[in-house]
């Protein structure tokens, strides 16, 4: 038999073990503008009862009512793609980070080709996103594959600690 | 209509409600005594004031939530009228003001100004309630019971152009008001 050459970067992890780490860390709400990258996630979610699920029309207002969210009691987190960082750059910069929301999302890398470094993807979206989070000085932790999942619970710990944005990169789609 | 006549009557109604404010309303509102509880300034990232407000009225069902937005910046995020919809809030109360301008950048008129409808847009987005109110003593015989009913509810005030420029009220500093507002809400002293 001969071994594929091809090494991939990124392995698919299944939505039922992130929605796992989500109830572990007693999430109560999702803020979303639903990402395709996700969406297995995302339909464990929105058919969940202990979980509340709000669509929002567009990424600026989802971290606005994410921060809403938190600053009446609640206990809770995004889940974007890779696009809507850009979208809602505003709002991350002027609320998340200026105002001292503490905010932890998982950040989807839709088209994402697993078989090459972020750098290397030809997605600008994919390639961009990381030199974006370094310029903004935003902490992230890529989620490749199940071995990786312990990064929801130490990036939503750090959002906590940092008072600002931590972005999980959820590097190949779920299933 | 003026704006200080709107923020009069509101803020004799907010009583243990949330209020969130932003752009030229800032002011006003803190000098009715609107701000010195349960309160929000929406400062530097104009557009927002309604999705913040939509988070706080999610996170508090039992409290009334009133948001206190401005036309212009209301149009930054127009499917943040959808986005409240959609979630049923029966808490929400958006209180739009309609100068038609913006105020704060030199008085150019906002995109359709002669057309744009925000309570017609709020209900074709689904708000429980949208009113348009452009006449004071219209104002006092209808707050009551519009603040009363059952959200989302969008209230369009058809207020004059202002061209005083009130100061900004010195207060909690921006980066230190989600701590604040949390803590009275929450009153914990964590920040998880």
């Amino acid at each position: 038999m001969v071994e594929s050459s091809i090494k991939n970067f990124a392995e698919s992890v299944s939505g039922q073990s992130m929605a796992d780490e989500l109830r572990e860390l007693e999430i109560t709400h999702v803020v979303t503008v639903p990402d395709t990258h996700q969406r297995t996630l995302l339909d464990l979610l929105y058919e969940s009862r202990d979980i509340e699920v709000v669509t929002a029309s567009t990424e600026d207002e989802a971290f606005a009512v994410h921060a809403g969210l938190y600053m009446g009691g609640a206990r809770p987190m995004l889940i974007i793609q890779h696009v809507g960082v850009f979208a809602g750059l505003n709002s991350i910069r002027g609320i998340s980070t200026d105002m001292k929301v503490p905010t932890f999302a998982l950040v989807g890398l839709f088209a994402r080709d697993a078989t090459k470094e972020l750098r290397d993807n030809r997605n600008s979206a994919v390639r961009q996103i990381t030199p974006l989070l370094d310029a903004m000085n935003i902490p992230y932790f890529e989620l490749n594959s199940a071995n990786d999942l312990r990064v929801i619970r130490e990036g939503y710990d750090l959002s906590l600690e940092n008072l600002g944005p931590v972005f999980i990169l959820v590097g190949e789609r779920t299933n | 209509m003026k704006r200080v006549e709107v923020l009069e009557a509101v803020a004799q109604r907010k009583s243990t409600g949330i209020s969130v404010a932003t752009m030229r309303v800032v002011p006003g509102w803190a000098n009715n005594g609107g701000a010195e509880t349960q309160h929000f300034n929406v400062v530097g990232c104009m557009g927002v004031a309604s999705s913040i407000g939509l988070g706080l009225a999610l996170a508090q069902p039992e409290k009334k939530v009133i948001v206190l937005d401005g036309d212009g910046s209301l149009l930054m995020q127009l499917g943040s009228l959808a986005t409240v919809a959609g979630t049923r809030a029966r808490n929400f109360y958006h209180l739009v003001f309609v100068n038609r301008i913006y105020e704060t950048s030199g008085h150019q008129s906002i995109p359709s100004s002669e057309n744009i409808d925000f309570a017609g847009l709020a209900k074709a987005a689904g708000y429980n309630v949208a009113a348009y109110i452009d006449d004071v003593g219209v104002l006092h015989e209808r707050l009551p019971d519009l603040l009363q009913e059952d959200g989302p509810v969008l209230l369009a005030f058809e207020v004059e152009p202002e061209f005083d420029r009130e100061p900004f009220p010195r207060g909690i500093p921006p980066n230190q008001q989600v701590a604040h507002l949390r803590e009275e809400l929450v009153g914990d002293g964590r920040t998880d």
